[in-house]
């Protein structure tokens, strides 16, 4: 993605975060340009899910300020939920609804949200099932489907809104590992196609694909962040040598 | 599985879409009001004064049930020739003495006939009309006791009605004699229990205690010559309230005295055989003839608990349901009253809210509360905060990942759990659901201390005429287990189609 503009996504400065004595998150600041893919990695309670699901605010910094889209989330004035419907989420346990179909999963947000029609929204529903390889779903109750096909169909629902930048919470964690490559898959294609994404992953060989650039946090901090060559490759922060050391020769 | 191009399941019972869920409430709420509607409707004739009078109704020869199921007996007799020679009417409600007594010094009522002896205790809170019968304190063993004077009482334990006469006298001399006390709410159980052997004597009006070994309890009077505190039954009204009906009664019973119709019903009670009244033998022996001799009574009394069975379980899940969704809002004031309501409502025994409402309200807020609508609303309070605890609970069981991917796609808080939080958590509520529906049919059992006339009062006041305790009891829970059988049939049914 060198061609991406300069134009800034997502904007955070010196964001704390604390729970109880726990400081999760400490004086984080960064920067995402539009049609950027950020891949976040670091030891599990580094902080660096927090810190996303701080980019919708299903988490609250204690101090710092979040711009995304040009809205600042600490402004009272701003509707937090016009703000996510422009940001997709894709979460570790997928959390489809379970009281729908997977046709009415992907078509429930945009048709309440007044955003589509529901003609429309069924269209739209039908080609994201197309895209994700999952056609043949549509009318099956979510609770039928594989943990790869509920998260690609997670994919397709954050999708349905058409939302400029998408947020990946450890998408293939729960996942039995022959289903996580068609998952990677359906994420690569998005890429490929200039959406924004912030991704939280253990997936070192899907970073080293995908990213623009990778985010190292480590104890609440982003200890190095750089293109993903660099970070793998030349790593400079002695933790994170210590962690790739773990992680690339498991 | 659902229809394709349709995101809205419309078959489902626990249907998502606006339009059905608003269906739903037009239905019930409507429903209500009619229900309201027609309980606040009574027919008064408007140039007769109409009275309620209340009775204890297991109180044979003064009052019972004959074998056609009417109010019958010495007082009511009288009360009735009464009032038609005076020109009035009432309607009668017949309960346990104890809350009968209340609902009178409550206002629920206006006045009382029931046997119930003139002492200076009572005499402060109520006003009395003319003494109308002698009467005096006996007690009674079971036929072959060898108990033989009151000092062999000693270490035993004597059966009381609640609130009686009786029962103050046995107080009384409690600590002399050194014998326990156990409280029964009507007469047919105390006998049974003394019968049984459970207790061992009980105290009570000599007349009564005659008049029921003469038809057959197995009882024997210890001191028929020589009654403690002979005194006199009366008629009464609050004090201070009603004036012109104890002025009605007095001069109709001035008028019975001295044309000799009071003599005539006083002959006919106690001269004749209590079968005249209480019907055949083979009526009263059999459980098919029980059942044939009692068949309207209790339909009429079915009828009155599927009629408190059914409101109750739709206003109460209603009422339920809308505690449960405060006691998950985001507004803690919100949250506060959900949990206070069904804090209180859920602790308070049933009976105790019961009284609270049918005897304790109206005397504050100076209104009547008709039996039913208190006994409904006390359903509704009762059964609506346990339904409330569970459906809270199950709102809050639904995994939080669900709120959380609702939220990620721009649903507000309400939207979210109305759209994906609610549906479900109903889903798992189904079963709790349908255990409520059952504990609500039999709580309504417990309503018959408030003189509603649903199935068990049925049961009781035909035991208090025809002895027959086992056939009788035997029969209402047969009943009682059929519908419970229904209802659970038609859940399970319900259930299944909120699986599919």
């Amino acid at each position: 993605m060198s061609e991406a503009q300069t134009n800034v996504k997502v904007h955070v400065d010196k964001v704390n975060k604390s729970y109880g004595s726990n400081h999760v998150l400490r004086d984080i600041s960064l920067d995402i340009k539009q049609n950027e893919v950020v891949v976040m990695i670091g030891p599990s309670g580094s902080g660096k899910s927090t810190f996303l699901r701080m980019l919708n605010q299903l988490e609250t910094p204690d101090n710092g300020t979040i711009v995304v889209d040009g809205y600042d989330l600490s402004d009272k004035k701003t509707d937090i939920n016009k703000v996510r419907e422009n940001i997709g989420m894709v979460f570790q346990n997928f959390n489809l609804f379970n009281n729908y179909t997977v046709l009415e999963n992907i078509m429930l947000a945009p048709v309440e949200l007044g955003k589509m029609d529901k003609d429309k929204a069924e269209k739209k529903a039908r080609e994201l099932l197309e895209t994700v390889g999952l056609a043949e779903k549509a009318d099956v109750s979510v609770n039928s489907l594989s943990g790869g096909q509920k998260q690609r169909i997670a994919i397709a629902r954050a999708l349905a809104m058409e939302p400029d930048i998408m947020l990946f919470d450890e998408p293939t964690s729960a996942l039995d590992p022959e289903m996580v490559g068609d998952v990677l898959d359906v994420m690569k294609d998005l890429a490929d196609s200039g959406m924004t994404m912030i991704i939280v992953t253990h997936e070192m060989g899907f970073a080293k694909q995908v990213a623009d650039r990778v985010v190292f946090f480590e104890s609440g901090k982003i200890q190095e962040s750089g293109e993903p060559e660099q970070v793998f490759a030349a790593p400079k922060n002695a933790r994170l040598k210590e962690f790739l050391g773990k992680v690339m020769h498991a | 599985m659902q229809k394709l191009n349709n995101i809205y399941p419309k078959e489902s019972i626990f249907c998502y879409t606006k339009c059905t869920m608003k269906k739903i409430w037009i239905i019930l709420t409507t429903l209500a009001i009619a229900v309201v509607a027609t309980m606040s409707v009574t027919t008064v004739d408007a140039a007769k004064p109409n009275y309620i009078i209340t009775t204890d109704a297991t109180y044979p020869p003064f009052d019972f049930q004959d074998s056609s199921n009417q109010y019958t007996g010495i007082d009511q007799e009288i009360l009735k020739t009464i009032a038609k020679r005076e020109g009035f009417t009432y309607t009668l409600k017949p309960m346990s003495f104890n809350a009968a007594t209340q609902s009178v010094t409550s206002g629920q009522a206006d006045g009382i006939i029931a046997g119930m002896s003139i002492t200076d205790e009572r005499k402060a809170v109520f006003d009395f009309g003319t003494p109308y019968y002698k009467s005096g304190i006996a007690w009674a063993v079971k036929k072959g006791s060898n108990i033989k004077s009151l000092n062999d009482l000693k270490g035993k334990t004597v059966a009381l009605k609640t609130g009686t006469a009786g029962a103050d006298y046995a107080l009384s001399i409690q600590k002399k004699y050194g014998f326990k006390v156990t409280y029964f709410n009507d007469s047919d159980t105390l006998y049974n229990d003394v019968i049984n052997d459970n207790t061992q004597a009980t105290f009570g009006d000599l007349p009564v205690l005659q008049y029921s070994i003469k038809n057959g309890t197995k009882l024997k009077v210890m001191n028929a010559d020589s009654p403690y505190e002979s005194g006199w039954y009366g008629f009464a009204v609050k004090k201070g309230q009603n004036k012109q009906l104890l002025t009605s009664f007095n001069k109709g019973y001035a008028s019975i005295k001295k044309d000799g119709t009071y003599d005539k019903i006083i002959k006919k009670y106690l001269g004749a055989p209590a079968s005249d009244f209480t019907g055949k033998k083979s009526d009263n022996t059999s459980l098919l003839g029980i059942l044939k001799a009692n068949d309207s009574a209790f339909m009429r009394g079915l009828w009155q608990t599927l009629l408190l069975t059914i409101l109750g379980i739709v206003l109460a899940s209603v009422w339920g349901i809308i505690l449960g969704i405060m006691g998950v809002s985001q507004n803690s004031v919100v949250r506060g009253i959900s949990t206070t309501l069904i804090y209180i409502f859920r602790g308070l025994p049933l009976m105790v809210l019961a009284f609270f409402i049918y005897i304790g309200l109206p005397g504050v807020i100076g209104a009547k509360i008709p039996a039913f609508t208190a006994g409904l609303i006390t359903l509704i309070l009762n059964e609506g905060a346990y339904t409330g605890a569970f459906v809270r609970g199950g709102f809050e069981a639904v995994d939080k990942g669900q709120m959380e991917a609702a939220r990620s796609l721009g649903f507000t808080y309400n939207r979210s759990m109305r759209k994906v939080i609610m549906p479900q958590g109903l889903k798992i509520m189904v079963p709790s659901f349908i255990n409520q529906f059952i504990i609500t049919l039999k709580d309504t059992s417990i309503l018959s201390a408030i003189g509603i006339l649903e199935l068990t009062q049925t049961g009781t006041l035909i035991v208090s005429r025809n002895s027959q305790g086992f056939r009788v009891w035997a029969i209402v829970a047969v009943i009682y287990l059929v519908v419970i059988t229904l209802l659970t049939l038609l859940s399970n049914w319900v259930e299944k189609r909120t699986r599919a």
